[in-house]
């Protein structure tokens, strides 16, 4: 039987080399260049000075302590901060991950604001300097979360651009016919990113071009923006930043911290090097905004789903209307003809959130799971076998087909490989000691995003090549496959590839989120191999046989660059180049095309303290191609931990009067240790799908979506408690 | 405006002091040109001019008495394989050893550090690159996704097998838990760490 647990995997069919990861080397060695290890020739050191209110205004700023500290170059506020162009709101058609610049006026529009940033020698005395500013506030109250006082709710489809709630057939009817039927409500919290890497800037000039050193997971993006929001040309702005230290959706567009930085660097003609603290991270970046659902389901008496409702409402900042709109992906889950959904976007007194891995899925999905577990039980059919018969081939909104579906095979995969018949249905019935023992079992789906890439390759005689392309490696192992493409289309052993990825000195990749970097990035880079495979007569010769062809070229090397655009995209490729996200809604026709899995998990409750421990988990997933069982392992795995933290860890706790957030560091916001983490096994379902770009459907969100409802169907499973609101603590346990 | 030889700490005569030649190579570039360095002539007045042995290598630096080991490495000598994480002792990317123990250099003192023997994720290769046994299981175990927190995993990983914290995976689990990871990489890192402790074992 396979080994499910072992790092290296053995490759299944369609599936390529489980290769180590090029960079791996230089990873544990210390000599990966992330952002804040560049080096700069004389820095200032920057520190920010953040708002302590949730809304208000600055009445002053009493700047004379700071400043009379030696050492201190410049102190910057509202008042004296170089003004910048608007960049725009990336989902709006612009660059930025809020339209609002934090020190365009005395307006604070939410905690943690930056409202000024002080630059000195040294870093010791920038911080120094920071903390004896003194602002003098007019604060007003804040509303700080979804169910606060003065918040403000609008329709998504009013006014977010290009979103429309999905309906099929006729819902009403249909719920009013059902002979089983279930109504809940479910909710999850607040969640921040918290990379290891910080959201550090360091900014140079020399004479009038900009070099940005920042953790970016598109810095095709982040020279653009920057550009725009300093006036200047983005053949001017170069960025720089081959490995990041984790992103998890953080790094994907850019903040407001960079253009403050690098604009103040032109004044002071000194480069700057800020690394804002963890706290002050929970603020400068994006995060994932709380949600609650409201979930209807209606099935006949065999168990055959008839009708689905899922209204569901995320917070949002007041200045940009963001959202996840999760029910695109609830709604075309299971065989359910009669549909209705609506997103809800409740404005309140906060940063504007962003991305946070598998952005819709993760809380809607959490939803749409918790209730088909629910409806399994009321219909009397086991979970599993209760998703075999509602199962779909077709979107049953729009009636298309699904390029290629195995949810069924990966909960076939997993169900045996985790021991699911050994699971008494009866709640509460199986016990280890003191400890209560539960399994549950929740499905995931992630749809195989793609948007425009370019790439260049070069072939030198000796059999060498190398490969460019400003696509991100954020750990996922995006350098190590983009070489793989390279090697297989060339027959050369990776290791006599090069790869140079995440400078804007390169040509311009995905952003890398959405699991979208393989799919895209790898078909530029194939693109561009086929190209050179072209140059020689669409046959590549081998060892001396390709000396001799370079020879009667009379060429030292061979050097193609291509482009790639999804089908039937228009204009991806000049977009790509403005730094715009060029995958937008209503440009493109996507296909239909999901990676679908399964989760079991089996967790231990003590029967008088409710602690709750996670021995095992199973995943079992189809997502096309996997270019490297290896790194696809890991990334799986580290996704299903992910589901685990987020099911029984992670919520950013909120301060309800002054709309901070309380555990605002990253011992106090909880993520798993390595001691909270077991076995965790890996399927990885072998599939074949020729329809969409590189066979291959992409993996960094999937593991990480429908794990938190596995756990709480567990826990039912253990306990009999139904705990609908995310994470489920030892608190919720107790009645 | 100051300069290197009112001061006596031009960046050139900081660079020579150093030893870490390979990591400063890219700063003295960078640096071309320049002999005033604002920070150094602050340094002076303020500092307190101090020896570290890292590496097997003695390090002349002034430093403010405020400045962390962290910083010190990373902003001062070059050596940036140390990862700030937190700066407050949460994270454990920023784990070195002092005198062989695992150390967070975020909660430590530069001054603090004189007179002890510093070992960083850059010194535990052989002269020849031959990697220790640990970073060579960490590759081998895809022990590591983005790589930031490695460095201070590793360190770890080794204090935590010559501590005799390296029995089995639970103890290793329990051992481990003062370092993040928060692309979740630890199933592979007790697998590496399982690995590495029986070669550091017969070694
Ligand atoms: S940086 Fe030292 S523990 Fe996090
Ligand atoms: S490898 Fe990314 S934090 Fe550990």
């Amino acid at each position: 039987m396979a080994d499910y647990s072992a790092p290296v995997p053995v490759p299944g069919k369609n599936m390529g080399k489980a290769d180590a990861r090029i960079e791996g080397r230089e990873k544990v060695t210390g000599a990966t260049v992330y952002a804040s290890d560049a080096p700069v020739a004389n820095p200032t050191f920057a520190y920010l000075i953040t708002a302590s209110v949730g809304r208000g205004k600055i009445r002053k700023f009493d700047l004379a302590e700071a400043k009379a500290l030696p050492g201190v170059v410049a102190i910057f506020t509202h008042e004296n901060v170089p003004k910048r162009a608007d960049a725009e709101f990336f989902s709006d058609g612009g660059w930025v991950n809020t339209s609002f610049d934090p020190m365009e006026s005395a307006e604070v529009r939410f905690a943690g604001q930056i409202i000024g940033v002080v630059i000195a020698e040294t870093y010791e005395i920038a911080r120094d300097a920071a903390h004896r500013v003194v602002v003098d506030y007019a604060p007003a109250e804040p509303s700080a979360s979804l169910l606060s006082h003065g918040t403000e709710t609008v329709d998504a489809a009013k006014v977010a651009k290009g979103w429309k709630d999905k309906e099929a057939g006729n819902f009403d009817k249909a719920w009013a016919a059902a002979a089983v039927k279930l109504e809940a409500g479910y909710a999850t919290p607040t969640q921040h990113h918290n990379p290891i890497e910080l959201f550090t800037t360091t900014v140079a000039w020399h004479g009038d071009e900009l070099t940005i050193y920042e953790p970016s997971q598109f810095v095709w993006g982040l020279k653009n923006g920057v550009a725009k929001q300093l006036g200047i040309d983005p053949e001017k702005v170069m960025v720089v930043n081959p490995f990041v230290g984790g992103a998890f959706g953080s790094k994907g567009i850019m903040t407001q911290r960079t253009g403050i930085i690098a604009a103040i660097a032109r004044e002071i003609r000194r480069p700057v090097k800020l690394v804002p603290t963890r706290t002050q991270g929970f603020y400068v970046s994006t995060y994932r905004a709380e949600t609650r659902h409201a979930i209807k389901l209606g099935a006949d008496k065999s168990g055959r789903l008839t009708a689905l409702s899922h209204d569901g409402w995320e917070l949002t900042s007041r200045s940009d209307d963001y959202k996840v709109g999760g029910t695109e992906a609830t709604t075309q889950m299971y065989a359910i003809p009669n549909v209705t959904s609506k997103v809800h976007i409740v404005r309140a007194d906060r940063q504007t959130p962003g991305f946070m891995r598998s952005p819709p899925e993760v809380p809607y999905m959490f939803a749409l799971e918790c209730a088909i577990d629910e409806m399994a039980e009321k219909c009397g059919i086991d979970p599993v076998e209760f998703r075999r018969i509602n199962d779909t081939m077709k979107s049953p909104v729009s009636g298309e087909k699904f390029t290629s579906r195995h949810l069924v095979e990966c909960f076939d995969a997993a169900s045996t490989a985790f021991g699911w018949s050994k699971r008494n249905p009866k709640v509460g019935s199986m016990r280890d000691g003191d400890w209560l023992v539960g399994y549950g079992c929740a499905a995931t789906c992630y749809p195989a995003n793609t948007m425009a890439a370019t790439a260049r390759v070069r072939l030198s005689p000796d059999g060498s090549a190398r490969v460019q392309i400003a696509a991100h490696d954020v750990g996922t192992g995006a350098t190590t496959v983009m070489g793989q493409i390279v090697a297989e289309a060339f027959d050369i052993p990776l290791s006599k590839v090069t790869v140079e990825m995440g400078d804007t000195r390169l040509p311009p990749g995905p952003v890398a989120g959405g699991s979208q970097t393989t799919a895209s990035g790898g078909s530029a880079v194939k693109a561009a191999c086929d190209k050179v495979i072209a140059r020689f007569g669409n046959r590549l010769p081998s060892g001396p046989a390709l000396e001799a062809a370079f020879k009667k070229m009379n060429t030292g090397v061979v050097e193609e660059y291509a482009e790639w655009a999804p089908p039937k995209s228009t204009g991806g490729v000049a977009k790509l180049y403005t730094g715009r996200m060029s995958g937008a809604e209503g440009e493109e026709k996507p296909l239909l095309a999901y990676a679908y899995g399964a989760e079991f998990v089996e967790v231990h409750i003590h029967s008088r303290t409710k602690e709750i421990r996670v021995p095992r988990i199973t995943g079992a997933f189809a997502g096309g191609r996997i270019m490297n069982p290896r790194t696809a392992r890991s990334q799986l795995m580290g996704g299903l931990i992910w589901g685990i933290s987020s099911a029984l860890h992670e919520a950013t706790e909120i301060d309800e009067k002054r709309a901070r957030y309380v555990n605002d560091n990253i011992a106090e916001y909880l993520i798993p240790v390595n001691a909270d983490i077991r076995s965790v096994e890996v399927i990885l379902v072998p599939e074949v799908d020729d329809q969409i770009p590189m066979g291959a459907k992409g993996l960094g969100e999937l593991g990480n979506v429908g794990t938190n409802a596995a756990v709480a169907n567990a826990v039912y499973h253990a306990t009999g408690q139904r705990i609908r609101e995310l994470p489920i603590t030892i608190d919720k346990l107790i009645v | 405006m100051i300069d290197g030889n009112e001061t006596g700490f031009s960046r050139r005569t900081f660079l020579a002091s150093g030893t870490v030649a390979t990591a400063a190579v890219p700063l003295a570039a960078q640096a071309k040109g320049r002999t005033m360095d604002q920070a150094a002539a602050v340094r002076a007045e303020t500092g307190v001019p101090i020896t570290l042995r890292i590496n097997g290598g003695n390090h002349r630096v002034t430093v403010d008495p405020r400045t962390t080991l962290l910083d010190t490495l990373r902003e001062r000598l070059g050596l940036t394989g140390a990862k700030k994480g937190c700066d407050q002792g949460q994270c454990g990317a920023c784990t070195v050893h002092v005198d062989g123990r695992a150390t967070l250099s975020c909660l430590t003192l530069a001054v603090a550090a004189q007179g002890r023997d510093i070992t960083t994720i850059e010194g535990l290769a052989a002269a020849d690159g031959t990697l220790h046994p640990m970073q060579a299981a960490f590759v081998d175990n895809d022990a590591f996704q983005c790589g930031y927190c490695t460095p201070g995993q590793i360190m770890s990983a080794i204090a935590i097998v010559h501590d005799g914290h390296a029995n089995d995976a639970n103890t290793i689990r329990e051992a481990m838990s003062g370092n993040l990871c928060r692309c979740a990489a630890y199933p592979n890192i007790v697998a590496a760490i399982e690995q590495a402790a029986v070669q550091m074992k017969r070694g």
